[in-house]
């Protein structure tokens, strides 16, 4: 089992014995569960919307390349800048360069899986730039030195009391009135909005034919970064971008109806390169497209779908694994269905393999996802390609050999259930049930002793019919 | 300034065309154009609707000087201090009745932090989720987020459906063309990040004010 596996179970039993973080937990995805309800009711057709979005997101990664170099060639034709990242290390350096290159101190960033992807933040940090979340979530958990608990909602896992704490501790205020934490974070973020030379944002749609982000933001904080710092450089994989502007009409909507159950986000933002005759922006606008390991995604036929992800956390929400566990006991950068669905690919089937098991197959993430991707057939995927890969260790593929021939004859199936009775009967009457020498071992450790029967079914069903 | 160096380019691109020629497993063929919402019989008190759902205030006039009348009475309310003005002939001739001192207009340059509020025109308002359409022409990119109150002077003509009309209008337009930013603003800024309990004013107005005349 690899580290990040050994790691993953441990916080797994770590987080669901602990009923306040529990709590925490359901009582948030409770009220956005409600909110999601309401969003889906003002459509006339919510499976026609995910339908609709999906033909839209297929479009695009199916004819990736068609798009990208089309918003390539808008961005260049507009006077920005687009860089190509093969991997998170020369995103990073690109990044980091820049604000060599422009004297920058400060970075403000709006909310970006991409940059936690990359850990961009302590790449400029260890070049001596400050650099500041200001998603009111995002700057919170960066106060705890955490990694955001969700993708949507990053402070999901703390109660307003941790926050006013947290608040006291670092920013010396003394309330926990929301309404003036959130005034507290307000004061701080505003100074370094207007003192920043770099504004960092990710980009939840790229759109082909613009050659303009899209950014989808509540608080406003994407556009104050957007807007003053003199840099602009938007992070974002290749399979963010859409074909056309006009696709908005339907994305938007479902992205945030999926996401927050609004029916649109308060703040739905275009941005590209200023133009000359414009009062304000930033002087440069860069776009980093980062593959790191999506071109290989891609080139699985069967799981290209994953692609289409607009990171709306839904399929986070409604999986049972993620509603016990939590967002941090994954130990990656996106978490729950998706995040258990992509990382073996982003990092390999050997250290990750283990989060496609993370997962009850009940099919509530595929229900869920807006734009229909295929997710707990992608975990069984790759479950099955860690097997066919030889990723599985060499005790689970013996006894798997074993089951195979106890099960292909009656004879020896009639014996090793035999074997099976004695030896569950006589670890539970020397009291070593739920140890390594008991053969329900890891059931009875967790649970009460199974009432193990006297004879065997089909010695029941003899004696009852008769004959076999 | 230099063009970006790209050594990841091509590779990038090279391995993106070779994955595309396997088509994808799952063709999921497109099941035609039905409709997605419900269609709107009354813009006007659909927009107002979800004015009130999105906490944006809207005003409703007969005509200009019943707008220019009820903006007085806005800023009248209003602590003393520049305001922002999109500079266009309607809104400077509006203004002469505001009676405030400090004037700032996009023409001028962006809009500043000091700002106690903004007045823009807007691209379109969509009745379908109360939004409103505004670009950079509006007084650039900070006009509608710096100020703690922003307010729209729009005309009832200006009232759309939906979103997809709302982008195809201001596409034929050209208005992606000369605008470097756009904004589909529903609602002022807010925040649900602690204990999901709704705070308004997290960094953007606390208040978002449409005023549409009918004439």
């Amino acid at each position: 089992m690899s580290t990040a596996a050994h790691e993953f179970l441990r916080n797994a039993a770590t987080k669901s014995a602990d009923l306040g973080h529990r709590k925490i937990l359901q009582f948030a995805i409770d009220q956005h569960e409600a909110a999601v309800q309401r969003g889906k009711s003002r459509f006339l057709d919510w499976p026609a919307a995910r339908q609709k979005a999906h033909e839209i997101k297929w479009e695009a990664v199916n004819h990736l390349d068609r798009y990208l170099l089309q918003f390539e060639e808008k961005v260049k034709e507009r006077g920005g800048h687009v860089f190509w990242a093969a991997n998170a290390e020369e995103a990073r350096q690109y990044i980091t360069d820049l604000a060599k290159a422009r004297g920058v101190h400060m970075v403000v960033k709006s909310k970006s899986m991409v940059t936690e992807e990359i850990h961009l933040t302590q790449a400029l940090e260890a070049n001596g730039v400050e650099v500041l979340e200001t998603d009111l979530g995002e700057f919170i958990v960066q106060l705890r030195n955490e990694p955001p608990y969700h993708i949507v909602t990053p402070a999901m896992h703390l109660t307003r009391k941790d926050i006013a704490a947290l608040f006291r501790e670092k920013l010396g205020t003394n309330t926990e009135d929301p309404q003036q934490l959130v005034a507290a974070a307000r004061v701080v973020l505003r100074e370094a909005f207007f003192k920043a030379e770099m504004g960092v944002s990710g980009a939840n749609f790229v759109v082909a034919d613009s050659g303009m982000i899209a950014l989808t933001t509540n608080e406003g904080n994407g556009r104050l970064c957007t807007s003053f710092p003199k840099v602009h450089v938007a992070v974002t994989g290749i399979e963010k971008v859409i074909p056309r502007m006009q696709d908005l009409a339907t994305l938007w909507p479902v992205l945030s109806t999926a996401g927050t159950g609004q029916a649109v986000t308060v703040y739905n933002t275009l941005v590209g390169p200023r133009l000359p005759h414009e009062v304000d922006g930033p002087e440069e606008f860069h776009v980093v497209l980062l593959d790191n390991g999506r071109s290989e995604l891609l080139a699985d036929p069967e799981q290209r779908d994953a692609l289409h992800c607009i990171r709306c956390g839904a399929c986070l929400n409604v999986c049972p694994v993620y509603r016990t566990i939590g967002g941090h006991a994954y130990g990656t950068t996106y978490q729950g269905p998706i995040g258990s669905v992509l990382t073996p690919h982003f990092r390999g089937l050997k250290d990750f393999q283990h989060l496609s098991s993370a997962s009850s197959l009940c099919g509530a993430c595929s229900d869920a996802c807006p734009v229909k991707i295929d997710l707990h057939h992608h975990l069984l995927h790759n479950r099955r390609n860690a097997v066919k890969e030889g990723e599985r260790p060499w005790a689970e593929r013996l006894a798997f050999k074993a089951w195979r021939w106890g099960m292909a004859g009656a004879t020896r199936f009639g014996w090793l259930g035999a074997v099976a009775r004695f030896g569950l009967r006589a670890a539970q009457s020397v009291g070593l049930s739920g140890t390594a020498l008991d053969p329900a071992g890891p059931w009875s450790k967790n649970h009460a002793d199974l009432t193990v029967p006297k004879k065997s079914f089909r010695a029941l069903w003899k004696e009852e019919h008769g004959g076999h | 300034m230099a063009a970006t160096e790209n050594p990841s380019r091509e590779r990038i691109l090279s391995r993106i065309q070779n994955a595309l020629q396997v088509p994808a497993h799952k063709y999921s063929a497109p099941q035609g154009a039905q409709p997605i919402f419900a269609p709107i019989p009354d813009l006007l008190d659909r927009f107002q609707k979800e004015c009130v759902i999105n906490i944006t205030e809207c005003v409703v006039t007969p005509d200009r000087a019943a707008s220019t009348a009820a903006i007085a009475q806005i800023l009248a309310g209003l602590p003393e201090g520049e305001i922002y003005i999109q500079e266009s002939a309607q809104l400077r001739e509006m203004a002469a009745s505001w009676n405030r001192p400090s004037v700032r207009w996009s023409s001028e340059g962006g809009s500043r932090e000091v700002s106690q509020a903004t007045i823009t025109h807007c691209e379109a308002l969509i009745a379908m989720t109360g939004s409103v359409l505004v670009s950079s022409a509006c007084g650039g990119r900070g006009a509608s987020v710096v100020a703690p109150i922003h307010i729209v002077v729009a005309g009832l003509d200006q009232l759309v459906p939906d979103l997809a009309v709302a982008l195809a209008q201001v596409d034929e337009r050209g208005v992606p063309k000369e605008n470097s930013f756009l904004c589909l603003t529903t609602g002022s800024s807010r925040t649900a990040d602690i204990e999901k309990i709704l705070v308004m004013g997290a960094h953007g107005p606390r208040r978002l004010v449409v005023v549409i005349h009918q004439q």
